[in-house]
């Protein structure tokens, strides 16, 4: 599991995606990462990078992070050609630096897609992923006037199942990994966590023919079935999400 | 029929006409080398199921113009997705790697569906678009693998359609929202079973003629 | 000034309802021509926003994250309570609301927190017709769990991710209002002041993080829902952009901070490894449910856990409150491991840890049962620490977790600037010195779903407001400000970095005004805050420029306040002579080491009110009354 072999300090030489803007052209720079704690997470390595950085009057590396206990969704970059590095089943602000080895080096790009413009660096714009949400993504309930919580029973598999796809953070690695950047796996989830629940079936049709409309007019690409995105989600989505979606969707459509 | 227009248009609409057609062209496949492995049965097993193919008539025709209408929907839906995903990253990265999920059939969908087509066209011109007043359709097989140029062709497309189809099959339920941890391995494992009794199948038989008439 | 509470009369259990008659109500077709701005789309604003829109004002909602789903709230793992009495073990909104009160060691206000207790069910029901996948029993109805002490299952929860998906709840609902254009959406937008206009709050100054503009924005009211300020401390439970900024400025426009030294220090936490770290992290409360918290007899013993011997381990928890054992609140919790530790009996590399150990309920249970509980909790903790903790002891550590101190509101939760209302984590109103596990979700949605949406429209339908624009000449002179404060930042140029002076504040605030304080090393680090502060504005050396994406200018300007806020809290730690919940002062504690309250002196809430740069703020008190509820010294033994 461990690569660094029980080595506490670590040096490291950094490519990293540098970009001023949305509309400027942007390019790989080297950066050496000198002394690194393995106990460290992968962010307080860039941390360290751009306390240097900053001291020597140069760019710090611009990233997205806030919760760093990878349940808020910000962070994420591609780390040597994976979304969110190479452990299975984790955000880039819970891996850890332990998982790279002395001398290694380290590519990070931002995530890529049509979908998702540049910012700055490694900071990149997924708000199509709240317009599609917005296009249909809740049930129409408004405060208050709601029954009893316990009026409408929920079989425990079907809560489990919504809740494995409301799992989804929304950090769009799924996306980012997809060789057609397409947004099956999360639209899938979303679907899917209010599909399950009985709350969520009287609009169902609707729900799921808006979302995929908007979510075909953010540019994202089409599902080809690669299955990059279940191996990259840090909460270990299943694919049996698209299925669903994909039935959600001939159900509406068709009947 | 707006609302079919609609579904047909979006993404998912259109990977669905991708895997019926896909999955049309599987079934195809499967009674096409139930047929052709009547040439194990010898000359005359093979002439009189083409003959009895070709006595059904009007209903044989309308089955080829559905076969037509098949692959012309497949091609240009997969063409219209190919764009799309191209055109969904502009920018590529410098550096990308597999996590694990994708497969030589998936990475190359395009490209062996696209070598299916030329050999399609090829197959088409050597066995149907031919002239066959004087001869019987077992001789126009023999005679075209009687060369070993045309073996190696056959064989070598029977291997693509394998590889095509071995990610097709499997992702043409997916697609069709028929994915549950139940039954989803059995799928895959028909998969794989699919693409291999046809690459198998069909691959044999050029040989067979070669080596064995 | 007089502060008023403006609790109504009446009897406790029929305050509220009373209120919502008496409050003016805002004619239906009028709620259109008022625009409401929300700051922050946690539980508390997201649900606040949305349900505003869903009733018909005009709302503009903004946050610092690229999405509304990102709020820091989305980080709470444990659950949230409601006294639905599911269990059928004796809930009641009464005992919930007292259970809280006792909670809060009796410096919260009673008619608050029986609010609380009321609203607690709707919010329930709310979010199950959301569609939030609360965890359930196999017959399809709701499961409860008893969390954080509590002597009944009050607690709804959705795995290790309540938060989450009630913030997804909230969220979803946020999105609808979007769509149909009631909420216009800011996103990526850090509130940098507030605008008033004849003394009411009208508006706000905000940057935009991507391209640096300097915005502002007018409404008829705003309401504030930014978010706890346990940042100070530099390491924290909280996110990285959690701050204190927003509610700092509130301050300096004339809101009074309440309670600023309350501070929430949770037992459970993953110990520190070095200065890189950037952020601390939960493990949930509910570990204790079956872990036991241990240390070794012998100080200074380095020996693997393994090799120590059931007879030379102090299970301190267990020997020293006997009847709740490991399950005793936060506060006391969080306490004894730093006795511990201070004793030199603390354990990992820096010795500033104690183990929990589930070797026992592994032994009783099965692994696969308490996998089953903890399993993503186990796998968490082995992906920070690389340590298997189904075959070592966790080790854990007290960190600052959540700040029961805020903006002073009264009961319709409007602070002293009328028009400017404080929902969630950000007021101070409803759990008193020690916020109880589970509480705090269920405050947030209670003040965003059933709280703001009644009163606001008291205030709008009972205010006159005359017609401002952000061209008014006090948007104007409130942007310049930002822009001049911005502009001195990047000017600076000095030798240290941003996060370096953080970090020396978090080191001065733990150290000081941490777990336990004394008037000694508050005085000290009053003096100590005031040197950096001065050495802050000299010496710290920002990077870029104010018109691009820049984060080092984001992170100066919220260090900046902490440093004062700090002081601010140090001042409040130093003026409550007595050990109340998260604020144990060493010089008042019993002779077993337990908070030792003087109600007869400090039974109230102490309200600051800003009174420029170099003079110390005013102190105003709002005395507590409880008529309800007797005072007793709490008792965990
Ligand atoms: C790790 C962890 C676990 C927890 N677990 C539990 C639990 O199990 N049960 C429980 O009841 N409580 C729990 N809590 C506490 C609870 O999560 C929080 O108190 C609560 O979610 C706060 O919600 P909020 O809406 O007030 O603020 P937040 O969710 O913090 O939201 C703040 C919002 O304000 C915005 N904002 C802040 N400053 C600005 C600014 N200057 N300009 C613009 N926008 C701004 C932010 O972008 C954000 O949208 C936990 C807390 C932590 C840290
Ligand atoms: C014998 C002939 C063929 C068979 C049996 C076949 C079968 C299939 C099947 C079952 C699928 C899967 C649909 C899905 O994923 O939902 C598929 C996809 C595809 N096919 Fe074919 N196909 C054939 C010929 C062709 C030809 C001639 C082309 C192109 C010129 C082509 C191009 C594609 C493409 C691009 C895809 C999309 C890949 C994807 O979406 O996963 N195929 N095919
Ligand atoms: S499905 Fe997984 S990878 Fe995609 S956005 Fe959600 S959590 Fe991220
Ligand atoms: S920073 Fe929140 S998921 Fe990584």
């Amino acid at each position: 599991m461990t690569r660094s072999n029980g080595k506490k300090n670590i040096n490291l030489t950094l490519k990293v995606w540098r970009q001023v803007g949305s509309d400027v052209k942007g390019r790989l720079e080297t950066y050496q990462a000198n002394n690194i704690s393995t106990d460290m997470s992968f962010l307080e390595m860039l941390d360290v990078v751009n306390e240097e950085l900053i001291i020597n009057h140069r760019d710090p590396i611009a990233f997205d992070h806030d919760c760093r206990e990878g349940i808020c969704g910000m962070c994420g970059a591609v780390v040597n050609g994976r979304a969110h590095g190479p452990e299975k089943g984790t955000t880039l602000c819970q891996l850890h630096m332990r998982h790279f080895s002395d001398r290694d080096t380290v590519i990070i790009e931002p995530w890529r897609s049509r979908a998702f413009k540049i910012i700055k660096d490694l900071v990149v714009d997924r708000s199509a992923l709240d317009a599609i949400i917005q296009a249909g993504g809740y049930i129409s309930v408004s405060a208050g006037g709601t029954p009893d919580a316990n009026v409408i029973p929920v079989p425990q598999e079907a809560a489990e199942k919504a809740m494995d796809a409301a799992a989804c953070i929304g950090c769009g690695a799924c996306i980012a990994a997809c060789p057609n950047a397409s947004a099956m796996l999360f639209v899938g989830a979303k679907v899917s966590h209010l599909a399950l629940l009985p709350q969520g079936a009287p609009e169902a049709a609707r729900r799921v023919l808006k979302m995929v409309q908007k979510m075909d007019d953010c540019g994202f690409g089409n599902c080809t079935n690669e299955r990059e995105c279940e191996a990259v989600c840090p909460k270990e989505i299943s694919i049996t999400n698209i299925a669903r979606l994909n039935r959600e969707y001939i159900k509406a459509g068709f009947l | 029929m707006n609302w079919l227009l609609d579904i047909i248009e979006s993404s998912i609409g259109k990977k669905l006409l991708m895997a019926l057609t896909g999955l049309g062209f599987c079934v195809f496949l499967f009674g096409h080398l139930a047929g052709n492995l009547t040439i194990y049965g010898g000359k005359d097993a093979f002439n009189s199921y083409a003959e009895h193919l070709h006595s059904l008539g009007p209903i044989l025709t309308v089955a080829e113009i559905g076969l037509l209408i098949f692959a012309m929907v497949h091609i240009l839906s997969g063409i219209f997705l190919f764009w799309g995903n191209l055109k969904a990253r502009p920018q590529r990265y410098v550096m990308k790697k597999s996590a694990g999920g994708r497969t030589i059939g998936s990475r190359t969908m395009p490209y062996t569906g696209f070598l299916v087509l030329l050999f399609v066209i090829f197959h088409l011109m050597n066995f149907h678009f031919v002239d066959k007043t004087n001869t019987t359709i077992f001789q126009i097989v023999q005679n075209a693998f009687s060369d070993p140029i045309y073996v190696g062709i056959y064989i070598a497309a029977m291997l693509v359609v394998g590889i095509h189809v071995s990610h097709g099959f499997w992702s043409a339920f997916q697609t069709l929202g028929a994915n549950h941890p139940k039954y989803m391995p059995l799928i895959k494992g028909l998969s794989i079973c699919f693409s291999l009794i046809v690459g198998m199948g069909f691959g044999f038989l050029p040989i067979y003629f070669l080596f064995m008439l | 000034m007089q502060l008023d509470s403006k609790v109504p009369g009446g009897p406790l259990s029929e305050k509220w309802d009373k209120h919502l008659f008496d409050l003016k109500l805002v004619n239906p077709a009028n709620k259109r021509k008022f625009e409401i701005i929300v700051v922050g789309t946690g539980l508390a604003g997201g649900s606040a926003s949305a349900t505003l829109a869903e009733l018909g004002y005009n709302v503009k909602t903004f946050c610092i994250q690229d999405s509304p789903r990102r709020a820091h709230s989305i980080a709470a793992q444990g659950g949230i309570n409601a006294a639905k009495n599911y269990s059928n073990d004796g809930d009641s909104v009464w005992r919930l609301f007292y259970d809280t009160v006792k909670g809060g060691d009796y410096r919260s206000r009673e008619a608050n927190v029986y609010r609380l207790a009321q609203v607690s069910n709707n919010i329930i029901d709310q979010c199950v017709a959301q569609g939030v996948p609360f965890a359930r029993e196999y017959g399809g109805l709701l499961a409860n769990r008893s969390f954080g002490g509590a002597q009944v299952s009050r607690t709804f929860y959705a795995r290790g991710q309540t938060g989450q998906q009630l913030l997804i709840g909230a969220y979803s609902a946020l999105s609808r209002q979007i769509a149909v254009g009631k909420v216009k959406l800011f996103t990526r937008r850090d509130m940098l002041d507030l605008v008033l206009v004849n003394g009411k709050a009208r508006g706000i100054v905000t940057r935009n993080l991507v391209n640096g503009n300097i915005e502002t924005h007018a409404a008829d009211a705003v309401v504030l829902a930014t978010g706890g300020y346990g940042n100070t401390f530099y390491l924290s439970t909280n996110a990285m952009a959690s701050n204190v900024s927003a509610a700092y400025s509130a301050y300096k426009k004339g809101a009074f901070f309440a309670n600023p030294c309350y501070t929430q220090i949770h037992p459970t936490c993953i110990p520190v490894h070095g200065t890189y770290q950037s952020k601390l992290t939960l493990m949930s409360e509910s570990l204790r449910n079956d872990g036991r918290v241990w240390v070794p007899r012998n100080p200074g013993d380095k020996r693997h856990p393994g090799q120590i011997p059931e007879s030379e381990r102090d299970y301190y928890l267990e020997n020293k409150y006997p009847s709740f054992g490991n399950l005793v609140p936060r506060d006391v919790a969080s306490r004894n491991a730093k006795l511990q530790c201070d004793q030199g009996k603390g354990v990992g590399e820096t010795g500033l840890a104690v183990y929990l150990d589930f070797k026992d309920a592994i032994q009783r249970d099965g692994k696969d049962v308490i996998a089953k509980k903890y399993g993503n909790l186990f796998q968490m903790y082995e992906k920070i620490t690389a340590d298997n903790p189904y075959e070592t002891p966790m080790m854990i550590y007290p960190a600052v977790h959540y700040t029961m101190g805020g903006l002073w509101v009264d009961y319709n939760l409007m602070s002293t600037i009328p028009g400017l209302f404080v929902l969630g984590e950000a007021n101070f109103s409803d759990h008193g010195a020690n916020r109880l596990g589970a509480s705090a979700l269920m405050q947030g949605l209670a003040d965003g779903y059933f709280i703001i949406p009644y009163t606001i429209g008291g205030y709008l339908a009972g205010t006159k407001l005359e017609k401002v624009s952000t061209d008014d000449a006090g948007f104007k002179a409130t942007a310049e400000d930002v822009k001049t404060r911005i502009q001195k930042l990047l000017s600076i140029g000095g030798k240290r970095t941003v996060d370096d002076f953080h970090r020396q504040l978090g080191n001065i605030m733990w150290e000081y005004c941490g777990m336990a304080r004394t008037a000694k090393g508050l005085t000290k680090a009053k003096n100590l805050i005031t040197e950096l502060r001065a050495e802050f504005w000299e010496n710290v050396l920002v990077s870029g420029s104010g018109d691009q994406f820049n984060q080092s200018l984001e992170k100066a300007g919220r260090v900046a306040d902490f440093i004062e806020f700090g002081k601010l809290m140090v001042l409040d730690a130093l003026a409550r002579k007595e050990s109340c919940g998260g604020h144990f002062n060493e010089d008042y504690q019993t002779e077993e080491n337990e908070a030792k309250r003087d109600d007869e002196s400090f039974c109230h809430v102490a309200a600051w009110e800003y009174a420029g740069e170099e003079n110390e703020p005013n102190f105003h008190k709002e005395a507590l009354h409880f008529e309800n509820v007797t005072l007793t010294q709490r008792s965990y033994k």
